[in-house]
């Protein structure tokens, strides 16, 4: 089927100019890929930075362990400019 | 009434009930089912759906929305035209929670790139949704007094879904606001941020 609204449950085909909106729509998606991929291992990467945020306040020492693993993933965005590169993203294992 | 006799076992001796009445009620309204489709929408005044003042309240209730796009979120905006253009100016707030498949990254935060201020763009209904074929959203939005002409029209939205692909979580996110006009709102549409709902139902309940 072609692309439609449901409108009351009536199938309402899409105009000539909503077609080339969503062409252009889905053209920009392909594109901005590994853009979006990078975005999401960056939200996830500073998900994780922020859950040990407390251990790193001024009143306490960091272990060893811990500044290495937050060093890790601050830089595992580092060279991820491909869709497959932040996929793959091997996260490090939190001390 | 028939008197109704009570053990530890069951209920017996109940011959009759009595009726229970002026409690209200929760009417049916119209359901639409989503098959790669862009768009939902509910406009009041054709093929059964009422979206007036015939009900105080109405909640539209999500069942198994399925994008086809990973990463895309569900949203919705609503209409003062029926449905000729759904730009309705809002004012929102948005809050959710999330937890990994992994045990990873519980949150509980507010999203302020989810929300609206005057704008008219559609709301944001849900983070980035995955499209894996087991991935879906369930949940339900409450609209109050759309046809008020005195007032501005309040919202209250929450459902549950798996984050998308590469991350996959339960996600329960929590929008609200209102549709800041004195118009009256007479129809409503759901779609996705991007690509089309693959499948899942809607159903519009009115409140009595």
């Amino acid at each position: 089927m072609s692309r439609h609204h449901n409108i009351n449950g009536n199938i309402v085909p899409f105009t000539a100019a909503e077609e080339a909106a969503r062409d252009t729509e889905e053209a920009a998606i392909i594109t901005n890929a590994p853009a979006t991929a990078l975005a999401t291992l960056r939200d996830k990467r500073n998900r994780l930075l922020s859950a040990t945020d407390y251990l790193a306040l001024s009143d306490n020492t960091l272990t060893t362990a811990m500044a290495t693993y937050r060093t890790a993933l601050r830089d595992l965005p580092n060279g991820k400019d491909t869709v497959a590169k932040c996929t793959n993203a091997v996260f490090p294992t939190k001390p | 009434m028939a008197l109704v006799k009570l053990n530890n076992k069951a209920v017996s001796n109940a011959t009759a009930f009595g009726s229970i009445t002026a409690l209200g009620s929760m009417t049916f309204i119209k359901k639409l089912t989503a098959s790669a489709s862009a768009t939902l929408s509910f406009v009041d005044g054709t093929d059964g759906v009422v979206l007036d003042d015939t009900y105080k309240e109405y909640v539209f209730t999500f069942n198994n929305i399925h994008p086809a796009t990973d990463q895309a979120k569900f949203t919705f905006n609503v209409s003062s035209d029926s449905g000729s253009n759904y730009n309705v100016t809002k004012t929102t707030t948005y809050f959710t929670t999330y937890h990994q498949e992994d045990d990873g990254s519980p949150i509980l935060q507010y999203e302020a790139t989810f929300d609206l201020a005057q704008s008219t763009a559609f709301q944001n209904l849900s983070a980035n949704m995955g499209n894996n074929n087991d991935d879906n959203l369930c949940g339900e939005l409450k609209i109050f007094n759309p046809s008020s002409t005195t007032f501005v029209k309040h919202f209250i939205a929450n459902n549950n879904h798996v984050h998308q692909t590469s991350a996959p979580a339960s996600v329960e996110p929590f929008a609200a606001g209102y549709c800041n006009t004195t118009s009256a709102v007479d129809a409503v549409r759901f779609q996705m941020s991007s690509g089309n709902i693959d499948a899942g139902d809607i159903c519009l309940y009115g409140i009595a």
